[in-house]
């Protein structure tokens, strides 16, 4: 038994949930109307879209189109970083796929071939949502890290240097920007985690429940994919600003002004 | 002697964002010798600071020890040079942790943080021991760049850049630093500072524009 389906009739009645945002907006002059309006049409195209693919993706259930999906994920995720981050794309676009593929792909594999050792063993309807949600979290998370790290590096570039000047190779005087940046980066997940189930009831827990899975099942599958979302985003994180770090700098150990796609002067 | 000299600059020229800051500057520095050199602000005087520490590109010739500096040395070089910047910015953290931390780092494992040596610093440059509890952000200009200074010092380098390291300094406090820097034979010091009038060492004082040979 899965869960009960919502005609088009009933979804575009659900549209109707709009008028709240839009007429506190309206109201207050908050000038989120037009990107409302493209949030919700993209979200609604993107959904359309990925809903009939995925029809013909769980049909076929072919591991290698699987495979080729993730990696059409990652890269539409890469482009959304680098886009997000103000960096350039040239530099960015390779160190931040493959760190992307790193933090999806360990605990992916692990959830797949430890925890729930599914048949067949790379079937999509458990490979695709769960290397969806582990990626999600991972963009969000590299978007804060990546950007957190290079941001205050530019503008603090002062401390920095100065511990490159006292001695510092470039990953020692690197260090403290680099456990900022991870700290912001994994702190909204570790407070996500610390709430979990009192404050919001989580998405994958009411997908298996809605599924027509026991509570019980539910849970474990939520902290399952809980962990491999915090090891995935730390995995992410770390691994973008290493790999980065490389094309970043001079050979001198200063920060490259061309990192950034706007200058700010 | 060449040999003796700590620096060497020859033919030094920067060009910064399409503007030629100056060109072919040549400066010797001896060991233990203390200069001042002057100049407009804008000059370049800072920037020839940085490039002794490899953080600005350069064309021309910088030789530290005897050793030109290029992205192959740069690492090793820096360990016979301390900085204090203009406004310096240590990080984060107390004082003691700051002035601790670059002895973590793996080119300093033959230094030790001597809290000895810190207590005397401290003395001689007039600042109360407690704000080494102190976090960095809440001491003023002129405490902060005391604080920049000592770290200097701790490092035992041999030549040090001082950029404007005095300039929030009040005038007494101005001649205990300088002092104490003239009674170190064995450091060399580049400052530089677009006022000399009371921050001055024994050795030569330059003007930068007057340091260039080439045609600029």
């Amino acid at each position: 038994m899965g869960a009960s389906d919502i005609s088009y009739w009933q979804l575009a009645l659900g549209y109707g949930l709009l008028i709240f945002p839009m007429a506190v907006f309206l109201w207050h002059g908050v000038p989120l109307l037009g990107d409302t309006f493209m949030g919700v049409l993209r979200m609604t195209v993107q959904l359309l879209f990925i809903g009939f693919y995925l029809q013909y993706v769980f049909r076929w259930n072919n591991p290698w189109l699987n495979i080729g999906w993730i990696a059409v994920m990652v890269l539409v995720a890469d482009a959304s970083i680098v886009r997000g981050c103000g960096l350039r794309a040239r530099i960015f676009l390779l160190p931040l796929s493959l760190s992307l593929l790193m933090g999806v792909l360990a605990p992916l594999l692990i959830f797949v071939l430890v925890i729930i050792r599914p048949d067949p063993l790379f079937d999509a309807r458990y490979v695709i949502p769960i290397a969806g949600m582990i990626l999600g979290n991972c963009l969000r998370a590299d978007i804060v890290g990546i950007r957190g790290f290079y941001e205050s590096l530019h503008k603090r570039e002062k401390a920095y240097l100065h511990a490159l000047a006292s001695g510092a190779r470039l990953h020692e005087a690197a260090q403290p920007f680099l456990r900022d940046a991870l700290r912001d980066a994994l702190a909204p997940t570790i407070a996500t985690m610390a709430t979990m189930g009192v404050v919001s009831l989580p998405g994958m827990m009411t997908g298996v429940i809605l599924g027509g899975s026991d509570p019980a099942t539910a849970i474990k599958y939520q902290i399952a994919i809980m962990l491999a979302i915090f090891s995935g985003t730390a995995i992410t994180v770390t691994a973008a600003i290493y790999l980065t770090l490389h094309g970043s700098f001079t050979p001198y150990g200063v920060l490259k002004r061309e990192i950034f796609a706007r200058i700010e002067k | 002697m060449e040999h003796e000299d700590i620096l060497n600059i020859r033919n030094l020229s920067v060009r910064l964002d399409g503007t030629q800051l100056f060109r072919g500057v040549s400066l010797a520095v001896n060991v233990g010798e203390k200069i001042t050199i002057t100049g407009l602000s804008g000059s370049g005087k800072s920037t020839l600071l940085r490039c002794v520490l490899g953080f600005v590109p350069f064309q021309g010739e910088i030789l530290i020890a005897g050793t030109p500096l290029n992205a192959r040395t740069v690492w090793q070089l820096r360990r016979q040079l301390a900085y204090v910047a203009q406004e310096p910015e240590l990080g984060d953290g107390t004082v003691q942790a700051l002035l601790a931390r670059p002895f973590s780092y793996k080119a300093n494992q033959g230094l030790a943080y001597g809290r000895e040596e810190v207590d005397q610093l401290f003395e001689h440059f007039r600042l109360p021991l407690p704000l080494l509890h102190k976090d960095i952000t809440s001491l003023s200009g002129g405490e902060k760049q005391r604080v920049a200074l000592i770290g200097a010092l701790l490092l035992r380098r041999p030549l040090l850049l001082l950029d404007e390291a005095a300039s929030a300094l009040d005038g007494e406090a101005k001649k205990q630093v300088r002092a104490y820097l003239s009674s170190r034979e064995d450091l060399a010091i580049v400052s530089v500072s677009h006022d000399v009038r009371d921050f001055v060492f024994n050795g030569g004082v330059y003007h930068l524009p007057d340091l260039a040979t080439g045609d600029s």
